[in-house]
């Protein structure tokens, strides 16, 4: 029974685009249906276009606490102990993933139990009790995730939190989702109760809806949906990032035993353009995610040894270190180019940031070669069928190309692009986009005014190892050592950790 | 992937359609081959139309539990890097444009059991992935400073994960519990000899010579693939494979007496963890006591648990309890889980904990929680068996112990046989003080 899940699957990737996904089928604006004849489940993504970019200023994690008071949450139908024991027999549940610019409430369960099911799910959007138990219960969630994990438990999510907050310092994008110790305090009830109004609405909303659910389920959602209050809020303008000057740094200051390292600027390049898909091309030999094709990756890690891993990105991918292919439903209207390094030996924290921006500069100034650009355009146009075996993952890429407005499947535009991209076109569109003179850096380490004077210094990095090292790495090493990267004194700034995610 | 014209595409479904309907009355939905060759390796087929999706796992039935030599922890884990390294023929950088040309998505893992090697790719790929697969298992070949570059990534990710307060935790449960068998040892290993990993080289030739052997692999392949001509390439490239494993000798662990305890240091900030474990038994679906055991830890801290309800949602003071029985060759830990919010209720959970375990000794649980449960795990794996990547993830840890898929339906059967009476039996086994040890992490930070 569940073979025949992948079959149609394919037929909804293969087939004309102007069919994929079951688009064809949608008679509404607000519905993206992906029907899968023979899956013997059924996937729901319920997207409000609502994020941490809506948090009114002083209840920053608004968006997320709210999305939580729903999923995570008492009804007016159930209590949250009843919800647990009817979903309990079930093995399904549901969820809700707040992102910038995004909120989704996902869930999937098997057909034979969708009547037991969709009312518990839309009870949870349609009839929430907000209760200050409840609240008090996700608050302390979030706190807990704030205070401990964020600054303590995983130095490489705190660095790329601090590489986007420090980009979008000011903006609506310049919070994480989960808030600020303070605002996250001062949530109260009427707080959530007021959001919910405003944001959850029929006009606000779009129905994601995959698997082997019958047509019956579609009218009776678009019916039930219909129940929330009319009108749409007003659209949150494109975030604008503040202009890099230089290599701008900020490093937090932790006893850290080793150092962790992101780096970004933005980039005015999103899904569905032609420039994204060359775009795509050049950041996948440099550094393709968690592959050790990446070529940061076979710099720092493979000839060098200095840590586990060395990626790019020209998306946001939040929760790296636990996915192999990219996350739906994080969409922004502004992205940025990231290059993440994993933890180093603090001894080695420059000269693997010197490694890493020479590999960056050298890319967009020399361009890539025929022969790399042919071996990963390849290599790309069948990666991309494993980025969404499932059918909740397709329906998740379905909700995505109606983000980015996009015509058909972005993954079979992918495909498609890497026939007709030519290497002319990924190294323009490097050279483009990729203005490397301007570059956030956030350094999460041990001794950070060391760190400083060594920056602005420019100083030399000269690196020691304890095992041999081939020629050709040690006679590339000399030109590491010395790269370089100056910056200004009035571009560090140190942060102590206990300070962060407050105002 | 080869593009499917939308004749081919139905077609096919009218095959799939005709195959659904032979099924038998075994949980697991799909039919599989398996066959073992003269040499000892054996091959696990299940075909799925995915379409043009193949997931191939390499499955070796040597984890961080062989490692019985002192000093040695984590070569395994260690060992698994190495694999990647290259051969003669395909030295490291070959192998990794194959994968790159073929737009693999190639990864491997170690656990305490198993190390799994897997690649996701087209159906047109399959013979190049049973060459290069075939080649490194039988020839691997590195050289001394490739062996010691590693050792460096070994340690990076060790400090990557070292941050992490359940990683110290876990690291601290093993080394108390155990005296004697390698579950003491983390796969990650001690530090101190993740530290002279570079001076393992010639220890590491020895290593693939015992566990890389065909008699201690399986080879899983689940997708779209036609099984015949599958285990015809099987054949042709692994067939020249020498067998020849040598089982490490791990020593038992003896009978656990007395109650042990521990307290761990988190250099960190985070809120106390405690962990209570108890020596359980090893997978075996004969077992009613084990078998009960896992729906006992679940009846008692999942979701919709009395003690959860208490402990989460009503009164507050924990940020999660869970727990775990685990499917392990040897005697694993059944543990129980739970972050407290105040240091000054850690003795109160763990009292309830403590509480709740006598109370499955004593009473019955109620029929319609454990229909409702043996229920859920029922749908929770169908639901979970929905692409070739995950079927043969979901499989990998049975494969490895067990060498089959049959020990499914065997603890399923058994599984619907469990009463209350069981579950009262399991409880009184295992949960015991003798058997306990309790470990709890503070941070050092306030």
């Amino acid at each position: 029974m569940k073979n025949v899940i992948f079959l149609f699957a394919s037929i909804l990737l293969l087939i004309p685009s102007s069919m994929t996904f079951g688009e064809e089928k949608v008679s509404e604006k607000n519905m993206v249906l992906l029907p899968v004849g023979n899956d013997p489940t059924i996937s729901f993504r319920i997207w409000f276009k609502v994020g941490s970019q809506n948090d009114p200023a002083g209840k920053e994690g608004l968006a997320a606490i709210t999305a939580s008071m729903l999923t995570d949450a008492s009804t007016q139908v159930n209590s949250y102990e009843q919800v647990l024991d009817k979903l309990f027999p079930l093995a399904a549940d549901y969820s809700a993933s707040t992102s910038v610019e995004q909120t989704i409430i996902y869930g999937r369960t098997h057909k034979d139990n969708i009547d037991e099911y969709y009312p518990l799910l839309m009870d949870a959007m349609l009839k929430p009790a907000f209760k200050q138990e409840d609240l008090d219960r996700i608050r302390s969630q979030a706190l807990n995730y704030l205070e401990n994990s964020m600054r303590y438990a995983s130095d490489e999510e705190l660095g790329k939190a601090i590489l986007y907050n420090t980009i979008f310092a000011g903006s609506p994008y310049g919070h994480i989702t989960t808030g600020l110790v303070e605002s996250v305090k001062s949530i109260t009830l009427d707080d959530i109760g007021n959001f919910y109004k405003k944001y959850y609405t029929a006009d606000n909303v779009i129905v994601g809806l995959g698997g082997g659910y019958d047509a019956g389920l579609v009218e009776k959602i678009r019916k039930d949906l219909d129940a929330l209050p009319k009108g749409a809020p007003k659209t949150v303008p494109k975030p604008k990032a503040k202009a890099i000057n230089g290599l701008n740094v900020t490093i937090v200051d932790k006893d850290a035993q080793s150092t962790a390292i992101s780096l970004g600027f933005p980039i005015d390049v999103l899904r569905g353009s032609k420039d994204y898909y060359a775009l795509s091309i050049a950041n996948s030999w440099l550094g393709q995610h968690r592959n050790s094709a990446s070529h940061l990756y076979q710099v720092i890690r493979e000839e060098r040894g200095l840590n586990y891993g060395d990626y790019s990105y020209i998306e946001n991918f939040p929760r790296g270190g636990g996915r192999m292919v990219p996350p739906q439903n994080v969409c922004r209207r502004q992205q940025i180019f990231e290059v993440w390094i994993r933890p180093v030996p603090n001894e080695t924290k420059h000269f693997a940031l010197r490694a890493a921006l020479r590999e960056v500069n050298n890319l967009v100034d020399k361009g890539m070669t025929e022969s790399n650009f042919r071996l990963t355009r390849d290599f790309l146009k069948k990666f991309v069928l494993n980025y969404a075996p499932t059918t909740m993952e397709r329906l998740g890429y379905a909700l995505d190309d109606r983000f980015y407005g996009i015509k058909g499947s972005h993954l079979e535009i992918f495909r498609k692009m890497m026939d007709e991209i030519k290497l002319s076109d990924v190294n323009k569109a490097l050279k483009k986009h990729l203005k490397t003179g301007n570059i956030q850096i956030a350094v999460v380490t041990k001794d950070a005014a060391g760190f400083r004077e060594a920056l602005i210094n420019d100083a030399p990095s000269p690196i020691t190892y304890k095992t041999p090292k081939p020629e050709s790495v040690l006679n590339e090493d000399k030109e590491i050592i010395k790269y370089p990267i100056k910056v200004k004194p009035g571009n560090v700034t140190i942060l102590k950790v206990a300070d962060i995610f407050s105002k | 992937m080869v593009r499917f014209t939308l004749g081919l595409c139905l077609l096919l479904l009218a095959m799939t359609i005709i195959k659904s309907s032979a099924k038998s009355d075994s949980i697991f939905p799909y039919k599989y081959q398996k066959e073992t060759l003269p040499n000892g390796l054996t091959v696990i087929m299940i075909p799925m139309e995915s379409p043009g999706l193949v997931a191939y796992y390499s499955v070796v039935k040597t984890g961080s539990r062989d490692e019985v030599e002192p000093g040695k922890s984590g070569f395994a884990h260690f060992f698994e890097h190495m694999m990647f390294r290259g051969t003669k023929k395909y030295p490291a950088a070959v192998y990794d444009s194959i994968v790159k040309s073929i737009g693999a998505s190639a990864n491997a893992f170690t656990t305490d059991d198993l190390t799994a090697y897997h690649l996701n790719f087209a159906k047109e790929d399959l013979e190049k992935v049973i060459e290069i697969e075939s080649d490194r298992f039988q020839n691997l070949d590195y050289e001394k400073t490739a062996f010691q570059t590693e050792a460096g990534a070994i340690y990076g990710e060790y400090r990557k994960n070292v941050t992490q307060p359940f990683s110290l935790l876990n690291e601290t449960m093993q080394n108390t519990a155990y005296d004697v068998h390698t579950y003491k040892h983390t796969t990650m290993g001690f530090e101190a000899d993740i530290k002279a990993m570079p001076e393992g080289y010639e220890y590491s030739k020895s290593f693939f010579k015992k566990f890389y052997r065909p008699d201690n692999v399986v080879i899983l392949i689940t997708g779209d693939i036609d099984p015949k001509a599958t285990l015809d390439l099987i054949k042709k490239y692994y067939s020249s494979w020498e067998k020849g494993y040598v089982p490490p000798s791990v020593l038992p662990e003896p009978p656990q007496t007395a109650e042990r305890t521990a307290e761990v240091s988190y250099p960190g900030k985070t809120l106390p963890i405690i962990n209570i474990a108890y020596k359980g038994d090893a997978l075996d679906p004969n077992n009613t006591d084990y078998v009960a055991a896992r729906l006992l830890a679940d009846l008692a801290f999942s979701e919709n648990s009395d003690l959860y309800k208490k402990l989460v949602i009503n009164e507050q003071k924990v940020q999660f309890i869970s727990s775990s029985v685990p499917m392990n060759r040897d005697l694993p830990l059944f543990e129980v889980y739970s972050m407290v919010k105040k240091p000054e209720d850690l003795n109160y959970v763990r009292d309830e904990v403590y509480r709740t375990l006598e109370e499955f000794k004593t009473k019955p649980v109620d029929q319609k929680k454990l229909d409702d449960l043996k229920r859920r795990n029922k749908y929770g794996f169908l639901m979970a068996l929905d692409a070739p990547d995950n079927v043969a993830s979901s499989l990998t840890r049975l494969i490895a112990i067990t060498g089959g898929i049959e020990v499914i339906d065997q603890l399923y059967k058994k599984s619907d046989t469990i009463t209350p009476q069981d579950i009262m039996s399991a409880a009184k086994k295992y949960f015991t003080p003798e058997r306990r040890t309790f470990v709890v992490l503070k941070g050092v930070q306030q």
